[in-house]
């Protein structure tokens, strides 16, 4: 006697969609009958955000691949390509372990100090970039980088974890000795819980960047536990003041917004 | 009667009770608000006026077999009480569930059938828990399915297409592919070990084909007109490898000769099973249990790949060193070979999803487009 003539394909699907989208993929493998039960639309839908047509719905682009693929492919290929929303100004993509909710703010999406001066940055369109633009340092002595995200369009119950991502150019300066202060908090509510990591250290000392797959570099800014989406805003910010160095030559696509290493499903 | 038997007899006069019957034609009655606990039996109740006599029994669906209807309600027993706490349900439930798989398995097709939503999700969350983080291989142990894949790589002449390149797989047969074919070794400008290992499994077959004209009056086993793909042999040669490591100190009736003296493979931690029928000590099943825990599909890191691979292929043992042992044990063959075709099925029904993962972050790898049907034609196959 085996499960699959016991359990009818929706009840195994059922079952499939409570474990995890690494655990379907396994269960691929297993014999024909599980794997028409793990490919149904019923387990992927099940893995994709809740509100995933909501979020594909305001972008341009996404809407014919809510026609054209099936859940599993549009899981995997959001998962891979994440989508422009908001304008173009975020991107969303599904965490494909657990199919919780990641966004990353581009930088035309944050609030830069002084950003809409030439004089101290421009904005550039980078290939390597998802966003249409990215923000690139000119000059200044005043350092200060925002991001604002509502709590509500997190995943609930997840602990996420924001990060800057940026990378240097050939010249840069400011960044080499001096930390920058890093901070995540609720808007209104401020933790202080800060962070003074220094971003691009020189080659004797430890970096607390990491290296990205898409070629970027990112760093840790703090992290969030969202527990029903009604904290409000949530702030990541990034800080430096000095009289006496001046920094140019970073380069920002956005902060990230994902579910940290740390969550249990 | 007295008034104290009268009293006594009153409450039992006033209980409802409901007649099911179960697919093997048993009838039994049920308190009724047990019974109206399950909404398929609510339903017949209500709208049919089924179940009020012997004659009136609702026929309950085939699924629902009497140990199961019995385990039901006293699920629906308990919870149709309205004043239980949150607590108490929650810790009724946890012990309840505390059945063998199998029994999981029927109640929750039973508590669907009847659609008693909650303990389907009971029992579904349960099984689910089951599941999690386990390999195919073990799931198939736990829930008794036969391997019955019959999906295979698909390989052509000269030309190895590589399941993994493609998102279907044919089945075929190989020794008569191999048979046919000159056994040639294939170029591996990539250096992939499916390919290095392929040319030592055709290195191999020469070797058994020369060797068979040569003891053509030795009882050998029939040549099988089997389903075995590229991989199970690829899987049978390292099978055959790690044999010989294994059997170091084995009992055997029949001598292995070895050439090389390989020390002894502690695969022991990770088996799930250890019976052993054979006298030979021989732990396969350590081999597809390892092999099983290594053959995870891995989500986020497509060159895992080959570095799994690696790990359990590349023993380079030049093959013209292992001995072609031709007294081997027909029941112990028979035994590698459903190992070695289970290991395959794991390799070939991942690939498709390890593909999509390669595809997807652009690796450029060349797909040669053909496939051998059953019948021994080649298809050209438009990505």
């Amino acid at each position: 006697m085996d499960i699959t003539s016991v359990l009818p394909t929706e009840c195994l699907s059922h079952i499939i969609s409570l474990t995890s989208p690494r655990d379907a993929c396994r269960l691929l493998a297993v014999s024909p009958a599980i794997r028409s039960a793990a490919n149904s639309e019923s387990v992927w839908k099940k893995f994709l955000p809740s509100d995933y047509r909501e979020i594909l719905s305001d972008s341009v682009s996404s809407s014919s691949l809510l026609t054209s693929l099936s859940k599993k492919e549009l899981y995997f290929h959001l998962c891979h390509n994440p989508v422009l929303i908001n304008n173009g100004t975020m991107s969303f993509a599904p965490e494909k372990e657990s199919g919780k909710k990641i966004y990353m703010i581009g930088a035309r999406g944050l609030s830069i100090s002084l950003g809409d001066e030439p004089a101290n940055w421009i904005w550039i369109s980078l290939p390597e970039s998802r966003f249409p633009e990215v923000a690139e340092l000119k000059l200044v002595w005043w350092f200060e980088v925002k991001g604002r995200i509502e709590t509500k369009i997190l995943s609930s119950k997840t602990t996420y974890a924001a990060y800057l991502v940026f990378k240097f150019a050939e010249s840069r300066h400011g960044f080499g000795r001096r930390p920058v202060t890093l901070g995540v908090y609720i808007e209104g509510s401020d933790n202080q819980e800060r962070r003074r990591p220094v971003l691009d250290p020189p080659a004797n000392m430890q970096s607390l960047a990491q290296d990205r797959a898409d070629g970027w570099v990112e760093i840790e800014m703090g992290e969030f536990f969202n527990e029903n989406g009604d904290d409000g805003t949530l702030v990541c910010s990034v800080f430096d003041f000095s009289s006496g160095y001046t920094k140019r030559g970073i380069i920002i696509q956005g902060i990230e917004l994902r579910p940290n290493a740390k969550n249990s499903r | 009667m007295s008034e104290v038997e009268m009293a006594v007899i009153k409450p039992e006069m006033m209980k409802s009770y409901i007649w099911l019957q179960t697919a093997d034609g048993a009838i039994q009655q049920v308190e009724q608000e047990v019974a109206m606990f399950c909404p398929l039996i609510c339903h017949e109740v209500i709208h049919k006026g089924m179940g009020s006599s012997k004659n009136y029994a609702i026929s309950l669906p085939q699924r629902v077999n009497p140990a199961m209807l019995s385990l039901i309600l006293d699920y629906c027993r308990f919870h149709q009480v309205p004043g239980r706490s949150n607590k108490e349900r929650k810790s009724f439930d946890e012990k309840f569930i505390r059945m063998d798989t199998k029994r999981l398995c029927e109640l929750t097709s039973a508590a669907d059938s009847l659609q008693l939503k909650p303990l389907v999700d009971l029992t579904s969350r349960a099984l689910a828990r089951i599941i999690e983080g386990k390999s195919p291989e073990e799931i198939r142990e736990i829930f008794h399915l036969p391997d019955d894949l019959t999906e295979v790589s698909g390989a052509c002449g000269n030309c190895v297409c590589l399941a993994s390149q493609f998102p279907y797989v044919y089945n075929f047969n190989i020794d008569y592919i191999l048979q046919e074919e000159k056994l040639e070794p294939l170029k591996n400008t990539t250096d992939d070990p499916r390919i290095r290992l392929l040319n030592r499994l055709y290195a191999k077959k020469r070797k058994e084909l020369k060797e068979r004209e040569k003891l053509k009056n030795v009882e050998v086993e029939e040549e099988r007109v089997d389903e075995r793909s590229v991989d199970d042999l690829l899987s049978f040669i390292n099978g055959k490898e790690r044999d010989s490591k294994v059997i170091k100190s084995s009992k055997n009736k029949k001598k292995h000769r070895r050439k090389k003296d390989q020390p002894k493979n502690t695969c022991s931690n990770e088996a799930t099973k250890t019976h052993k029928q054979e006298s030979n000590g021989l732990n396969l099943v350590c081999l597809s249990a390892e092999v099983g825990y290594k053959f995870r599909p891995d989500l986020g890191e497509s060159s895992n790949v080959q570095n799994v691979e690696d790990d359990i292929f590349v023993r380079k043992v030049d093959f013209e060193d292992v001995d072609v042992d031709d007294e081997i044990d027909p029941a112990l063959k028979e035994k590698i070979d459903r190992e070695v075709e289970d290991f395959a099925r794991r390799l070939n029904s991942d690939w498709p999803e390890r593909m999509q993962e390669i595809l997807s972050l652009g690796q450029d790898m060349r797909p040669l487009h053909h496939s051998i049907n059953g019948n021994g034609t080649i298809t050209k196959y438009a990505k």
